[in-house]
């Protein structure tokens, strides 16, 4: 038995050790769940599926109706955005802005979810073969999820915003306006952030939009956080404390979408400052 | 043909806990490989029990965004600790199972909270909620899971649990009254 607890501990310490890196083991058995999950999801939805759609046949025709009016309104608006879009293109063209980098997507399924209750990690059905890589940015209907946190050939981890480890660098507003920046960070409870270090100062209200600022090193830029639900306002030496509501409906979602993002290498000097004076003096100089 | 089944058991068991909880989510709150490993224990397999708890453990923590390891350590601890309490005390009615679930339960998840404070992990989930919910959907399911496991019991295991409780013979007390008349 000790031999048996003296094994488990070796592993959850290498385990700890091994937080930001792949994790061997734990890939392999994911891999190896994908063939069990997989079906077992699929069954499922398709069961699921089936009883939702009979409620909603119930509300189609109605909801026909509606639809087509709101259709004959979009295609104004439509023809109205058309001409607009003509006119930013020629404006851009005009100024010589560079158009901006876009990711490419690629959308996946929720196979599985954590199998203890006290982590709330899900599984998706990519993995490296289709270009998953660590830390890729995960988001469902433009909100941010959360990161991939492990991946195998077939399936990945994904570890969410709300969990109280993960941290981020946002901002309110627009990025390019003088806006309040700060840390979001997760509170442990499904639709539950918080924004800390914004100073007491800068006006911020419920409401307000919270976007990446893509200084943290792993997500870009410009991706909806959420939206702003409580401001204990602070004062000019105490800062204020922000709660924000998730934009991605976290505890409904199905199928995601992986950003194929790769955060920008930092620079070297960056990574290996505390032990610059050491390498230094190992190599000599 | 005991331990096929308990290890036909145990595998379901971690099937099920992978797959469950994206059904719905209140099926996070039952760990169902514990229920099996306690089973295993109550048989006074005590080596067997607690081979049944690292295996079931590292196999949860695999797909958990928990420590690997965490879980099969404090499994393989729950397996010890209710195989020598069966070895001890005659655990075989059900109503005095209900009680070791529980309790089993209770340990588990104290063990694997304590071992991720230990090592510096933080875990989100509200201690006092997460714990409660999880020993109250496990002892229920483990209650109706051990009825269901009993009842494929082996014919000898039944024979011996008959012999156990064979009918006792009753003897005609005595008016204690009458005995001082003369």
């Amino acid at each position: 038995m000790l031999a048996l607890l003296l094994g488990n501990f070796v592993l959850m310490a290498f385990d700890a050790r091994a937080e930001n890196r792949e994790r061997v083991v734990r890939v392999w058995v994911q891999a190896a769940a994908n063939f069990i999950q997989s079906p077992v999801t699929y069954a499922s939805s398709a069961v699921t599926g089936f009883f939702t759609s009979i409620v909603s046949l119930r509300s189609a025709q109605t909801e026909n109706d509606k639809l087509k009016l709101e259709i004959q309104k979009l295609s104004v608006e439509v023809q109205k955005n058309k001409q607009i879009a003509d006119e930013n293109i020629r404006l851009k063209n005009l100024l010589e802005l560079k158009q901006q980098d876009e990711y490419d997507i690629l959308t996946a399924q929720i196979i599985g979810r954590d199998s203890s209750a006290w982590f709330d990690t899900a599984i998706i059905d990519r993995g490296s073969l289709e270009g998953v890589k660590l830390n890729m940015p995960i988001v469902v209907n433009g909100g941010l999820v959360g990161r991939v946190t492990a991946v195998s050939p077939l399936t990945a981890q994904i570890d969410l915003i709300t969990r109280d480890k993960s941290a981020l660098g946002a901002i309110v507003g627009e990025i390019g306006q003088p806006n309040a920046l700060g840390v979001v960070r997760g509170e442990g409870v499904r639709e539950g952030l918080k924004m800390d270090y914004v100073p007491g100062y800068i006006e911020v209200r419920k409401g307000d939009i919270v976007y990446t600022t893509g200084q943290g090193g792993v997500y870009p830029p410009g991706l909806r956080v959420g939206v702003i639900t409580e401001v204990r306002t602070g004062s000019a030496t105490v800062p204020h404390q922000i709660f924000i509501r998730p934009s991605a409906k976290i505890s409904a979602m199905q199928e995601v979408a992986v950003l194929l993002y790769t955060a920008p290498e930092k620079a070297k000097y960056e990574e290996a400052l505390p032990n610059a004076v050491k390498e230094d003096e190992k190599a000599g100089n | 043909m005991e331990q096929v089944k308990i290890t036909v058991a145990l595998v379901i068991a971690i099937l099920l806990q992978w797959t469950l909880r994206n059904i719905a989510e209140p099926f996070a709150y039952l760990d169902l490989p514990l229920i099996i490993v306690v089973y295993a224990a109550l048989q006074r397999n005590a080596i067997r029990a607690i081979i049944f708890g690292t295996i079931a453990g590292i196999a949860v923590d695999a797909l958990s965004g928990g420590l690997l390891g965490a879980n099969g350590f404090s499994k393989t601890l729950v397996a010890y600790a209710v195989s020598e309490i069966a070895r001890r005390v005659y655990l075989d009615n059900l109503l005095l199972r209900i009680p070791i679930i529980a309790g089993a339960c209770l340990l588990d998840d104290l063990v694997y909270y304590g071992m991720h404070r230990l090592l510096g992990q933080s875990i989100g989930a509200p201690l006092l909620e997460t714990m409660a919910y999880t020993i109250i959907g496990t002892t229920i399911a483990g209650t109706f899971i051990y009825l269901f496991l009993d009842s494929f019991s082996s014919q000898s295991i039944k024979q011996k649990r008959r012999e156990f409780f064979a009918p006792r013979r009753q003897t005609r007390r005595r008016n204690p009254i009458r005995l001082g008349r003369k």
